[in-house]
């Protein structure tokens, strides 16, 4: 089949109830977005009619290829990934299983939104500032022509101070909010449960056959 | 000069054998019951393998929950956007937007309903071809020994014996339809055609081990009517002429089937236009009303999904063959995968290697139900009769029905589709005022 085996994401999904026969499911996808080939490139994804539909559709696509989210040293974009990378992002949207620990939780659940902020964040600086929240809202509005501009700002906008309440708390009059960071945005989703939200379940395959 | 006499005994004994065995039977329409003597054993070892695979796959997981699946790998939440946006709503927009997105954008990534279709349906159990071998591992000696008689079995017994039929087959129609075509026409022109035909079908169908179900034959096509199919392999043709003559339609082609092409047209009013003629939509349309508007002339038959799907789905008919006028008489196609598959997947076989599989398959079984005749009503236009006709074909045959054009195979989405999508989600935040 050739998946890679012995290598460490793998090794690490293998060992927290991903069966192998997901990895060859997914492995069977991964080649046939590629078209057979070992890597994939921005440019196969256009081939999922699904996708098109979804208005966050670049910046999903985008997301397979930022280094952050690849838990690579280095930042910025990848020009082309792996397999071993392919599965990395889709471990970001692996379902809770019963046998986690209060730790476990945490980190799982701090890596969820990490994902979804490094999707706001898209000058990787750390911060979601006005201007890139503005920006994910305008892309989650773009197909309809007749709401306008002005009203994707007020929509961002408002949301913006929305944060900044729970963040800081009052501001006073000269005090500008910067920008979301990391640890305001645990902040905002404490108490919401969004691992159940955020995750992909695989169905069991049956072997039993329709004997005649 | 003693070796070659004896070749030519066994070559002489051999033919007698297909003759008397298979052409005989097929020109009166009659079974020996070869076929379902193979199909008899045939059934009786899969069932065995299975079991054995069964008994095999619980040594190596035992505890895997198990639970069946319908048509796809991951769990779908069929929860419709509007309930599950506002379900995670807090106050004005909020980032639980995304989540939605980045989940349906996630499940797409992983599977999609659309790409699926272009491709092998996958088999819940093994059936002993090496080429379905996916998911399935080493299990016993037993099990590899049937395996090795399979393939011998197949490719040493069964191979050359269906070539041959083919062969005779097609060489029948050829002879035979240019000699019904030297009659002058009228009835007893009409009669020997539909012999021919019918014979060197069931010749084909025998060439590749069919085993074919007819259900509702009292609404089979009549004369003068259109009758639609779903389409999942050139072979779904001979599986219905197998049982009645049918008008073909088609694109003149080059080799072998042209000479095919000129010799049955002689004998059969079949429509075949040339390559520039197709891309004439209204000539397309004339001649064929021409053709349906006679009503001695056999049935047309057209497969509007204009591609070959995998026999899971049907996917959009085109509204061409809907705007003829007449009967339709829809006609579903459902194959069993267990013994052959039979979807030609022309992005990665070409037709010869495609037929070398179906030739090395263990057996084509298929059920053909033949719907009641619909015709368009007055309020309706040719698109939602397209649908109606899809929707009927598809609920007989257990397939799923998607609004997918079978030519995303090869092309992109209409940024159209792409708009109607993205205004509804639009449409839908302004409605919960989170506006201003």
């Amino acid at each position: 089949v050739g998946v890679p085996r012995g290598s460490a994401p793998v090794t690490a999904l293998l060992s927290l109830a991903v069966t192998s026969e997901q990895i060859e499911h997914l492995h069977r996808r991964f080649k046939q977005l590629s078209q057979d080939q070992l890597t994939i490139r921005k440019e196969n994804f256009d081939s999922i009619p699904d996708l098109e539909f979804n208005p966050i559709r670049g910046k999903i696509v985008h997301a397979f290829f930022d280094k952050r989210n690849l838990r690579q040293e280095s930042d910025g974009l990848a020009d082309e990934i792996n397999f071993e990378d392919f599965l990395t992002i889709m471990s970001y949207f692996r379902p809770i299983e019963m046998n986690m620990d209060e730790e476990q939780l945490d980190r799982f659940r701090k890596e969820k939104l990490k994902f979804l902020f490094h999707m706001y964040d898209s000058d990787h600086d750390g911060k979601i500032t006005l201007q890139e929240y503005r920006n994910v809202v305008e892309e989650l509005l773009s197909g309809n022509p007749h709401l306008e501009k002005e009203s994707a700002r007020s929509i961002a906008d408002g949301a913006m101070m929305e944060a900044a309440s729970i963040c800081v708390g009052q501001m006073g009059p000269d005090q500008v909010y910067e920008g979301i960071t990391f640890e305001d945005f645990l902040k905002m989703w404490q108490g919401i449960d969004i691992e159940t939200k955020m995750h992909v379940r695989f169905l069991n395959v049956d072997t039993i056959a329709h004997c005649y | 000069m003693e070796v070659m006499w004896a070749v030519g005994q066994l070559g002489a004994v051999w033919l007698a054998v297909v003759l008397g065995l298979v052409m005989l039977p097929s020109a009166l329409g009659i079974s020996l019951g070869i076929s379902e003597a193979y199909m008899w054993v045939l059934v009786k070892t899969l069932e065995w393998a299975t079991i054995r695979l069964q008994k095999g796959a619980k040594k190596l997981q035992p505890q895997m929950p198990r639970t069946p699946t319908a048509n796809g790998i991951i769990e779908r939440d069929e929860t419709p956007m509007e309930k599950e946006i506002t379900l995670l709503h807090r106050a004005d927009f909020e980032f639980s937007h995304i989540f939605y997105f980045c989940r349906k954008g996630f499940e797409a990534i992983v599977e999609d309903e659309v790409t699926q279709r272009f491709s092998s349906e996958e088999l819940l159990s093994w059936n002993l071809l090496t080429r379905t071998n996916v998911n399935f591992h080493y299990i016993s000696l037993r099990l590899t020994v049937v395996w090795v008689i399979g393939v011998i079995v197949r490719y040493c017994f069964l191979l050359p014996l269906r070539f041959t039929l083919a062969a005779i087959g097609i060489t029948s129609m050829i002879v035979g339809t240019t000699a019904v075509g030297q009659l002058p026409n009228g009835s007893v022109k009409n009669y020997l055609s539909e012999v021919v035909h019918l014979t060197c079908s069931r010749i084909l169908v025998r060439a590749l081990s069919g085993t074919i179900h007819y259900h509702n034959k009292e609404n089979r096509p009549q004369k003068g009517g259109i009758c639609v199919a779903n389409h999942t392999s050139p072979i779904d043709a001979i599986i219905l002429t197998n049982d009645g003559c049918y008008a073909m339609v088609g694109q003149v082609h080059g080799g072998l089937m042209g000479i095919i092409q000129r010799a049955t047209v002689k004998a059969c009013p079949h429509v075949w236009f040339e390559r520039s003629e197709i891309k004439d939509r209204h000539l397309v349309t004339k001649r064929l009303r021409e053709h349906v508007a006679d009503k001695s002339k056999l049935p047309i038959l057209i497969f509007p999904e204009g591609t070959c799907i995998n026999n899971t789905s049907v996917m959009m008919f085109k509204k061409g063959s809907f705007e003829i006028g007449g009967t339709i008489y829809p006609v579903a196609i459902k194959y069993d995968p267990q013994f052959g598959d039979a979807f030609w997947n022309s992005s990665k076989y070409n037709i010869v290697s495609y037929l070398l599989r179906i030739m090395t398959s263990w057996a084509i079984v298929c059920n053909v139900w033949y719907l009641p005749p619909m015709v368009r009503k007055e309020d309706e236009d040719a698109v939602q009769f397209a649908n109606r006709v899809r929707s009927a074909i598809a609920r007989q045959g257990g397939l799923t029905e998607l609004p997918w054009d079978g030519g995303l195979k090869r092309a992109k989405v209409k940024d159209t589709f792409k708009e109607e999508q993205q205004k509804n989600y639009s449409k839908m935040l302004v409605r919960n005022g989170s506006v201003g």
